[in-house]
């Protein structure tokens, strides 16, 4: 069938032997790639019982249908496993090239089980595997592994982990493509349990189109869509994700200090518009992406791609810092070592606050920007302080006596949107299936920048129907897989639109929506085989209790109950957050609990 | 009077980041900076209405009533479309 390869590679560490079976089409229709597909193929592999780091553990690679085609932004891929961070599914997707080139190999997913008795690397060349020795790349950094085995955007892909994978540190992210990372929740602790340090992609195969003639017209009219959006051909290629920083300063919602306060009086310096005069070299583009929002940045120390608007708020505002080179480098660094840059600029900001109330015993304190980098190194290789901070927040803040501290959801931190503000963010924090997160749906479109049309952030009642709505959706464009970036300018409905043309099978706009609801609803029903329950859909007691004492959103705490309770009525599920029969056997998922 | 602040795009137009302006309301304030900085309007206002995705800003709290009264200490802020996240 046009769009999927309709092939999966399933590889065992353990022999360092491999296969390959047909995929199951039915299977792919109903969760169609990337994210729904991996959350498919995890529930059968992984249950309550496998501990995430160990061999039981799978990492499941999918691109999807559109990958690979020249759609628009068709690059990205995903990695679904079970997450060392929250011990909850986690999917992280990432873009650049490796998706693409993995999709050209033949494949629409590899499945990566056990363990390497000793460190290994994998070569994938369409159908010939192989097996290498990595003895001597382990302990190497990620710019120098990508240079060692070849990266080469467009013929030879590398994906790997860095000394914080190899050191199963639980915000560990995979990286690819030298800058690019598959970043949150730890999945590059699990490639680090499996000993295995690379996979490097050469493809040859161009995926097949069911309708060529009508493909190039959708690529034609997507083009003239990203043209016309003035987001799309404008405000994200003239000044990247961080030109965020000020507006959400402006309206009294950028966390600050651990989200001791909601505004930074050093956000200006720390903007878009400062890394776009000061700093910018050149943009760079994703393959096949019109849009170009990565910012190639320069210090007198280093180049390289970055950072993004989360990357930079982690490193700054939540840390108190507004030295915009010291940002740019700590972002570095991270993509050098292999961590997830939100993640470890939160946990250093839960470390600051644990110092400076004496809880913790450390010099680390708010404004440091000299502390950035030991601090970073220190958690990569978990020497010194950073053997406490390189497994979270969380566990950080527990180990002291103050969980409350961590500013996190199921062990996830939060990005840069402080939800006291933005009451809509606080229920989508509150209820993501991975913790806090802002790439599972993100209220900042409606709740701020008033995309497709501007609603009352500190509105309550009726706010759960929008986070649901975006919920699915971003489910849906996260199975094709797609960058949210393109749905600036290109509604929803063409997603369907695109894959009946590529796959030959009829999606309409409401199917498409349904895959989303089907896949939130599946990612759910995997937590709650884990235990996690209704007391887990919730935020820690400095957003629910201590409101703002001045700025724009001063008074207001998020009011979760009510808007969980709408949250579960809304979604079908019962006042305990379990999906009722009717909704599974509505989306086709009640199979699998009786098939459990 | 009111303290007019530009983002992104809007400060190459207007050759500022901030400008001070008298008007009574919002909609007061944004046509005298566009007398003003005329590059401006062009960016912000369609036939005399908002564009789609300009968000102001009245002291840090969206303003969808341009009649909306302004004070001396107030603060607008105006963003062009962005995006991010």
């Amino acid at each position: 069938m046009a769009g999927w390869s309709e092939k999966v590679l399933d590889i065992d560490l353990n022999t360092q032997t491999y296969k390959t079976y047909p995929l199951d089409m039915e299977m792919a229709r109903l969760f169609i790639g990337g994210r729904g597909l991996g959350a498919r193929l995890l529930w059968d592999m992984v249950g309550p019982e496998i501990d995430p780091l160990s061999p039981e553990n799978v990492l499941i690679f999918t691109n999807g249908p559109l990958t690979g085609t020249g759609y628009q932004t068709s690059n990205r891929f995903s990695v679904t496993t079970k997450s060392p961070l929250t011990g909850t599914i986690l999917d992280a997707n990432s873009g650049g090239f490796w998706g693409m080139q993995f999709k050209k190999a033949g494949y629409d997913v590899m499945i990566v089980r056990g363990k390497s008795e000793k460190p290994v690397w994998i070569e994938i060349k369409n159908d010939v595997i192989t097996f290498h020795d990595a003895s001597e790349l382990w302990g190497m950094r990620v710019f120098a592994i990508a240079q060692k085995l070849g990266q080469s955007n467009n013929k030879r892909n590398v994906l790997c982990i860095g000394p914080a994978g190899e050191n199963l540190s639980r915000i560990a992210s995979i990286m690819n493509d030298r800058e690019r990372a598959l970043a949150r929740g730890g999945p590059g602790a699990v490639m680090g349990s499996k000993n295995l340090k690379a996979i490097v992609v050469e493809g040859k195969d161009r995926p097949a189109i069911n309708d060529p003639e009508r493909f190039k017209f959708l690529l034609y009219e997507t083009r003239k869509l990203l043209a016309a959006s003035p987001l799309t051909s404008q405000a994200l290629p003239e000044f990247g994700t961080v030109v965020l920083m000020n507006i959400m300063n402006n309206i009294g919602a950028l966390a600050t200090r651990n989200h001791q306060q909601t505004q930074f009086e050093g956000a200006e310096a720390i903007s878009g518009e400062e890394l776009t005069e000061k700093y910018l070299v050149k943009n760079a583009s994703c393959w096949a992406c019109p849009i170009g929002c990565t910012r190639i940045s320069k210090t007198e120390k280093v180049e390289g791609e970055g950072p993004e608007f989360e990357s930079t708020w982690a490193f700054g505002a939540q840390c108190g810092i507004d030295d915009l080179p010291a940002i740019i480098e700590a972002n570095a660094l991270c993509n050098d070592l292999g961590l997830d840059t939100i993640s470890a600029g939160s946990t250093i900001a839960c470390a600051m606050e644990l110092s400076e109330k004496g809880y913790m015993d450390s010099d680390l304190r708010f404004g440091r920007a000299d502390q950035l980098a030991p601090t970073i190194e220190a958690m990569a290789y978990r020497t010194d302080i950073g053997s406490d901070l390189a497994d979270g927040s969380l566990r950080l803040a527990t180990k002291y006596s103050h969980p409350e501290l961590s500013m996190s959801a199921k062990g996830m931190e939060f990005p840069a949107y402080d939800p006291r503000g933005m009451q809509g963010q606080g229920l989508l924090y509150a209820t993501s299936n991975r913790g806090g997160c802002h790439m599972r749906g993100n209220m900042v479109g409606p709740e701020v920048l008033g995309l497709p049309k501007m609603i009352d952030r500190f509105q309550v009642q009726g706010k759960s129907s929008f986070v649901i709505l975006h919920q699915n959706v971003s489910a849906a464009i996260d199975s094709l897989v797609l960058c949210k970036f393109t749905n600036m300018g290109v509604a929803d409905e063409y997603f369907a639109r695109i894959l009946s043309t590529v796959t030959g099978i009829q999606y309409d706009t409401g199917e498409m929506t349904r895959v989303g609801e089907r896949v939130w609803n599946l990612e759910r029903l995997y937590n709650l085989r884990e235990g996690f329950s209704r007391k887990d859909d919730t935020l820690p007691p400095r957003l629910l209790n201590d409101a703002p004492t001045d700025g724009p959103s001063q008074g207001w705490v998020v009011q979760l109950e009510p808007m969980l309770k709408e949250y579960y009525r809304g979604r079908g599920w019962d006042e305990n957050g379990v999906p009722k029969p009717q909704k599974l056997e509505e989306l086709k998922l009640a199979e699998l609990l009786v098939r459990n | 009077m009111p303290t007019v602040k530009l983002y992104a795009n809007l400060r190459k137009l207007a050759g500022t980041k901030e400008v001070s302006i008298t008007g009574a309301t919002v909609e007061a304030v944004l046509n005298e900076l566009v007398r003003q900085h005329p590059p401006v309007g062009d960016v912000i206002f369609e036939n005399s209405h908002l564009r789609p995705h300009i968000v102001v800003t009245l002291n840090g709290h969206n303003i969808i009533e341009l009649g909306t009264p302004v004070m001396e200490q107030d603060i607008i802020a105006i963003f062009p479309p962005i995006a991010g996240g």
